[in-house]
């Protein structure tokens, strides 16, 4: 089995069938991870670069994680220390990496679509991890593999995606997976941070009462307040932005039931979820980066096409 | 130079000779005789099945990127580009480098337009160096040669300042060109806001800002009592404020651009940086009520927005290219094929008669004794757009290897042949 695509560039590409092949080979690797020795042959000889131009800890250190259990060979870099600062084009800083026999890329980049753009001018197969706006298609991918994990399926659920929806490329890489998999779900925010147009866009439901969407949802995926975005007047200020959609303690206990806490990191404590609430037993936010390395060895490991 | 025209079927609703099919001798620059056979000896003989016959067209925002951007574009490669479409006419943006904001910036467009092929109409700034803060010499300018005013690819953002720039240019019955967005909402936005721009994340810019500049503009028209156009109007609500306005008798007038007619927002899918527009591409329903307003006179003419970009500033992520295409090569077959089986008398009046009209150029005639300022076409031919045919110096087109149909035969103007093979 293989996936339909060369690349991943984002979920929106990808067929149910993609999607259910990544998670069945992530349990797979997650097994591995178990093991007295973590580490698997399968892409020895593959030479992978992670290419950031965008700051990132968790994703690029789970990325080379992954990249090393599989045995590749790998080389990171981030846009302060190379040749980008110096006014190198993309595609310029690319095929000078490629030309020194590089297999596949892996790149995080602020703008929406330059993976895209990237697939049309190079050789190479191309992760996306996080481009601009628009998706960060492992982050759905291991959010998916971690309600699987905890709830035991996707048809039917009802997940609640909470905060800034309009600058979110998890938001956007999550709608896409969980509709192709059939759950159900709401977004909920302050208007200035949902998408106009995100019902007949995306196909889901918006909701402004913080109360009423945990009432309803199965699990609620929180998303962070991005602070540098603080200047565009979407909200007037933090400490209001938690009175209204904090997800604080007592709000999860007045509900009439028990619901499952998500996070993609990184939190910002007291702003839009509280630290009772993240370090509390509803919370898996670190099972979700413990999965994060085996969503992406699977995601890695079926992309590397070693010509079976 | 003797040129006979042989058997074009003459569209030009103020001929007598429209709608017929004639051969034509033009000497000297100016068209001789009008007969259903010449036999004459020529220098050049033009001779095309299903040859039409157009007074020159004219196109109302162009940039030639000259001086300052020579690398993008020059006025010598400007002016082979609109020959090349069909073009003998065309007002050239102030966007250049330095801007064209004072007597001696027009007086440089219109020396050295004087040998070139095509005649430039040169548009002035209407604030100085077009930061919307301060009124440029336009007075001075108007003397000099500029046919209109705009701060171009600039929109005036000042309702105070765009409504002593009406009032100032009526005393020389000056025309406004304003390209209509609120920069102020979602200064961010990339691609038109919608369902798309949701769909492939990117920030979108709301028909709204545009149509928020229409209504006001509109207003401050109607209150200065003087005339303004908006180029490459987008939206379909932007339509319904311009249609109403003329009815109400003032003198609005507006264009939209080839590429508005032919894609939208959809076409977006591959992040293709040659259709990053401003204003951007809008949703299907739009481009259908753009054609409609095309055939229902609410458009009056074409406005090719023909921006020449050097292949590096596309060559890059969609958000950090530059905004625009090159137009002026393609426009007749675009919007031909955009819109098929229109009457050519439409593309004519929309390509000629009303611009001239509106930015108060002498009105052309096909008839003897007549300067020959001529556009020849074949609705019909079907062509392909190669890199190698684009005159222009910069080759941002988003119709390359595109089949389109119809195509400019030959160009005649200045007492030249411009023949496309």
């Amino acid at each position: 089995m293989s996936l339909s695509s060369k690349h991943l560039l984002g979920i929106r590409n990808l067929t149910k069938e993609d999607i259910s092949l990544i998670l069945q080979t992530a349990t797979q690797f997650k097994e591995v991870l178990q093991r007295p020795i973590k580490k698997v042959p399968s892409l020895r000889d593959i030479t992978i670069v992670n290419l950031f131009f965008e700051n990132s800890t968790r994703t690029r250190i789970s990325f080379e994680l992954a990249e090393k259990r599989l045995s590749a060979d790998t080389i990171s870099f981030s846009a302060s220390s190379s040749s980008v600062s110096k006014g190198e084009t993309l595609l310029d800083t690319v095929n000078n990496i490629l030309s020194m026999k590089v297999d596949m890329v892996v790149m995080r980049h602020s703008a929406s679509g330059a993976p895209h753009f990237l697939a049309q001018h190079i050789p190479a197969a191309i992760i996306n991890a996080g481009d601009g706006i628009n998706e960060h298609p492992t982050q759905a991918l291991l959010d998916a593999f971690s309600i699987l994990e905890k709830t035991g399926g996707l048809e039917g659920k009802k997940i609640a995606i909470i905060g800034d929806i309009m600058h979110s490329r998890v938001a956007q890489s999550n709608i896409y997976l969980l509709k192709k998999m059939g759950a159900e779900v709401v977004v909920c925010g302050p208007p200035t941070l949902i998408p106009k147009y995100i019902t007949e866009a995306l196909g889901v439901q918006v909701e402004y009462d913080i109360k009423k969407t945990l009432e309803w949802c199965d699990v609620a995926n929180v998303l962070r307040i991005q602070l540098e975005r603080q200047n565009q007047v979407l909200f007037s200020s933090l400490r209001e932005y938690n009175l209204a959609y904090g997800i604080t303690r007592r709000l999860l206990d007045s509900l009439s039931k028990e619901i499952v806490i998500m996070h993609p990191g990184p939190i910002n404590r007291g702003v839009e979820i509280d630290s009772d609430v993240a370090d509390g037993n509803q919370s898996i936010i670190l099972q979700q980066v413990e999965n994060g390395v085996a969503v992406r060895m699977a995601v890695l490991y079926l992309l590397a096409d070693r010509g079976q | 130079m003797k040129i006979l025209i042989r058997q074009a079927r003459i569209v030009d609703p103020n001929s007598p000779h429209n709608g017929l099919v004639k051969d034509l001798f033009i000497e000297n620059g100016f068209i001789q005789s009008i007969d259903d056979r010449i036999e004459k000896e020529a220098d050049k003989i033009v001779e095309a099945d299903n040859l039409h016959l157009s007074p020159g067209w004219m196109d109302v925002f162009a940039n030639f990127a000259d001086p300052g951007y020579e690398f993008k574009e020059t006025l010598e490669t400007g002016a082979m580009a609109a020959l090349h479409g069909g073009y003998t006419d065309v007002m050239l943006i102030p966007n250049t480098q330095p801007i064209v904001h004072n007597k001696s910036g027009i007086e440089y467009l219109v020396q050295k337009g004087r040998s070139l092929p095509v005649n430039v109409h040169p548009i002035g700034a209407v604030t100085k160096n077009t930061k919307g803060d301060e009124l440029a010499e336009m007075y001075d300018m108007k003397a000099s040669g500029a046919i209109a005013f705009s701060d171009g690819t600039q929109s005036i953002q000042s309702a105070g300042l765009l409504l002593k720039a009406l009032q100032y240019i009526k005393t020389f019955k000056g025309v406004v060109i304003q390209l209509p967005d609120d920069q102020s909402i979602n200064p961010q936005g990339l691609m038109n806001e919608g369902i798309i721009s949701t769909q492939l994340g990117l920030p979108g810019k709301p028909a709204m800002s545009e149509e928020i500049v229409i209504d006001r503009d509109i207003k401050l028209t109607r209150y200065t009592d003087s005339r303004i156009h908006f180029t490459g109007v987008s939206s379909e609500r932007s339509l319904e404020y311009i249609k109403k306005a003329k009815k109400a008798g003032l003198n609005v007038s507006c264009s939209v651009t080839p590429n508005h007619l032919f894609f939208c927002d959809e076409d977006l899918e591959t992040y293709d940086s040659n259709l990053k527009l401003n204003p951007p591409l809008r949703t299907k329903k739009d481009r259908e009520a753009l054609q409609k307003a095309l055939r229902d006179s609410v458009i009056d003419c074409i406005a090719t927005h023909h921006l020449p970009q050097e292949r590096d500033s596309k060559l890059v992520e969609f958000e950090y290219a530059k905004y625009g295409t090159i137009g002026l090569e393609t426009a007749f077959a675009v919007i031909n094929t955009a819109m098929p089986g229109e009457n050519p008398e439409t593309w004519v009046r929309i390509l000629s008669l009303n611009p001239r009209k509106i930015f108060g150029l002498p009105d052309l005639l096909i008839a003897a004794s007549q300067p020959a300022c001529l556009t020849a076409f074949d609705p019909q031919k079907n062509w392909v757009v190669e890199l190698k045919d684009i005159k222009s110096r910069s080759k941002n087109s988003p119709y390359l290897q595109k089949t389109l149909t119809g195509k400019v035969v030959a160009t005649i103007n200045k007492n030249q042949l411009f023949i496309n093979q």
